[in-house]
C-alpha cells in the first residue's frame, strides 16, 4: 500500500492547509441554537393566539347557524394561524436535529418536545392577555387579516340566521327596547320583552354585547337572550 | 519533524486530536492509525475502486484536519471521523453511481456478516460461492449494507452506528432489523434455507 497519510499530509504542509478558526464552529452552533429557540417562541405565539381565537368564539350556538357541531368547528378554525404554527414546529425541528446531539432524537420526541414548550409558553401568553393584544394589532395594521380568519364579530353578526352583536346606543326601558349599533355601524332597535340576559349584565349606553333572537321587523331584532361581548374578565378591556 | 509510531502508540485519539491543535506533525498518528479501517470501510460500503476510494480518504482527512476545532470532545474521535468519511463516501457513490463489479471483501468478512446476523451456520453458506454472496450484499440498498457492515464487520454498537449514521438508537436497531430480512429474503431467492 502505498503512504496515502504521508502524502495527504505533505499536501496539507505545502498548501499550508490549517483547522478552521472554533469560534466559526461555536457561532453556527448558537446560531442553530437560536433559530431553534426562535423557531419555538413564534410557534408558542401563534399557539397563544389559536387559543384566543378558539376560546373568544362561542361554541354553544352552533344549532343557531344550522349546522352541525363538526361543521362549525370545520368553519371555524384559525387555518391560518394553524399553517404558521405547523411552520414554526417544523423549522424547530429542522434546527434541532442540526444541533449536535440532535440525531441522538427521533422525529416524535422533538415533536413532542417542541409542541409542549410552545403550549406551555403559547397558554402563558394566552393567559396574560398577550395573544388577544397581538390579534388586535394585525387587525389594526395587517390589510386583509380580517378576512382571512374567523373571528368573533364573523360569528356574531349573523342576524339573519338569530346572531347579532354591537354596542348598546339610547335604552328606552318604558318601551323594554334599546338601540344598538352593530359591527357594520348599522342602527337596530331591539325588543328586550321576553330575553334572558346571561352574564350578571347591567344594561348601559356604551356597553359591548351579543345577542341571540330574530329580525321581527325593518331594523328591529326581537332579543331572546343577551350576553356580554367577552367572556374572559380583565382581558375584555384590552378589546378595541 | 515527524514523531515516530512510538511516540503515538500510547497516546488516546482524543490526545492525539488536542496536540495536532498546537502541533499539526501529530496529525500523522491519526491518520496512521484510521488509514486503513476508514480504506476498508469506504470500500466495503461504496464499491468504488481503490483509486477512488483513495481520493475520498484524502479528502476525508483534510475536511476533518479543517474540523477539528469542531470535534467535541464528549464524542469518541473515532466515531467523528467515521461520520465524516461515511458522508464523503455517499457522496462521492452517488456521484459516481459506482458499479457492483469490484471485489473488495475479504472471505472472513462475508462469512461474518451472515454467520452473526444471520446464524446461517456454514455448511449452508457453503452453497454459495464468496462472489455470489458478495453479489447478494452489494444489492441491497445503501442503508441496509452499511448498517450490516458497521454492525457485524466493523463490530460497532448501536450508538455508536447511530452517531456515525447521525440517526437515533432506535432507528438503527430498525434498520438492522430490516436490513437482516432483506437479506434473508435475497438469500432465500438463492436456495439458503433458514
Amino acid at each position: 500500500m502505498k503512504n496515502i497519510s504521508d502524502e495527504i499530509f505533505k499536501k496539507i504542509k505545502d498548501n499550508n492547509i490549517k483547522p478552521k478558526p472554533r469560534w466559526h464552529f461555536l457561532t453556527k452552533n448558537y446560531f442553530i441554537w437560536l433559530m431553534f429557540g426562535f423557531s419555538v417562541l413564534l410557534g408558542s405565539l401563534t399557539f397563544g393566539i389559536i387559543l384566543f381565537m378558539i376560546t373568544q368564539l362561542d361554541w354553544d350556538i352552533y344549532h343557531y347557524l344550522g349546522d352541525s357541531f363538526l361543521t362549525t368547528v370545520f368553519i371555524s378554525l384559525p387555518y391560518l394561524w394553524l399553517i404558521f404554527f405547523i411552520l414554526f414546529i417544523a423549522v424547530a425541528y429542522y434546527n434541532f436535529i442540526h444541533t449536535k446531539r440532535g440525531y441522538r432524537f427521533r422525529f416524535i420526541s422533538i415533536l413532542f418536545i417542541s409542541l409542549i414548550i410552545s403550549a406551555i409558553l403559547g397558554t402563558g401568553f394566552y393567559y396574560n392577555g398577550f395573544s388577544e393584544k397581538l390579534d388586535n394589532i394585525f387587525l389594526e395594521k395587517i390589510p386583509y387579516y380580517k378576512n382571512l380568519t374567523y373571528t368573533c364579530e364573523n360569528q356574531w353578526m349573523q342576524p339573519q340566521k338569530g346572531l347579532l352583536a354591537g354596542t348598546i346606543g339610547e335604552i328606552e326601558l318604558f318601551k323594554n327596547s334599546f338601540k344598538l349599533i352593530d359591527f357594520d355601524s348599522n342602527q337596530w332597535k331591539i325588543d328586550i320583552n321576553d330575553t334572558l340576559w346571561k352574564g350578571k349584565l347591567t344594561p348601559s349606553t356604551g356597553l359591548k354585547i351579543k345577542l341571540i333572537g330574530e329580525i321581527s321587523g325593518e331594523n328591529t331584532f326581537k332579543a331572546l337572550e343577551i350576553r356580554p361581548w367577552q367572556k374572559r374578565g380583565k382581558f375584555f378591556n384590552l378589546k378595541k | 519533524m515527524l514523531f515516530t509510531t512510538k511516540e503515538c502508540i500510547d497516546k488516546t485519539d482524543e490526545q492525539l486530536v488536542t496536540l495536532t491543535l498546537k502541533n499539526k506533525e501529530y496529525y500523522l498518528c491519526l491518520m496512521k492509525r484510521y488509514e486503513s479501517k476508514l480504506l476498508g470501510y469506504i470500500l466495503k460500503i461504496s464499491n468504488l475502486d481503490r483509486q477512488d476510494a483513495e481520493d475520498i480518504i484524502q479528502e476525508v482527512f483534510i475536511k476533518a484536519y479543517q474540523n477539528l476545532n469542531d470535534f467535541d470532545f464528549k464524542f469518541k474521535f473515532s466515531n467523528w471521523i467515521y461520520r465524516i468519511a461515511h458522508n464523503a463516501t455517499i457522496s462521492a457513490f452517488r456521484k459516481k453511481k459506482a458499479s457492483s463489479k469490484t471485489v473488495s471483501w475479504e472471505d472472513k468478512d462475508l462469512d461474518n456478516i451472515l454467520e452473526s446476523s444471520l446464524n446461517v451456520e456454514k455448511a449452508n453458506i457453503q452453497k454459495l460461492t464468496h462472489k455470489q454472496i458478495l453479489e447478494i450484499i452489494n444489492h441491497l440498498p445503501l442503508k441496509y449494507k452499511e448498517v450490516l457492515i458497521l454492525k457485524f464487520i466493523e463490530d460497532k454498537d448501536y450508538r455508536v452506528i447511530g452517531d456515525i449514521l447521525h440517526k437515533p438508537m432506535g432507528t438503527i436497531a430498525t434498520l438492522i432489523n430490516r436490513a437482516k430480512k432483506s437479506l434473508i429474503r435475497e438469500l432465500k431467492k438463492e436456495g439458503i434455507n433458514f
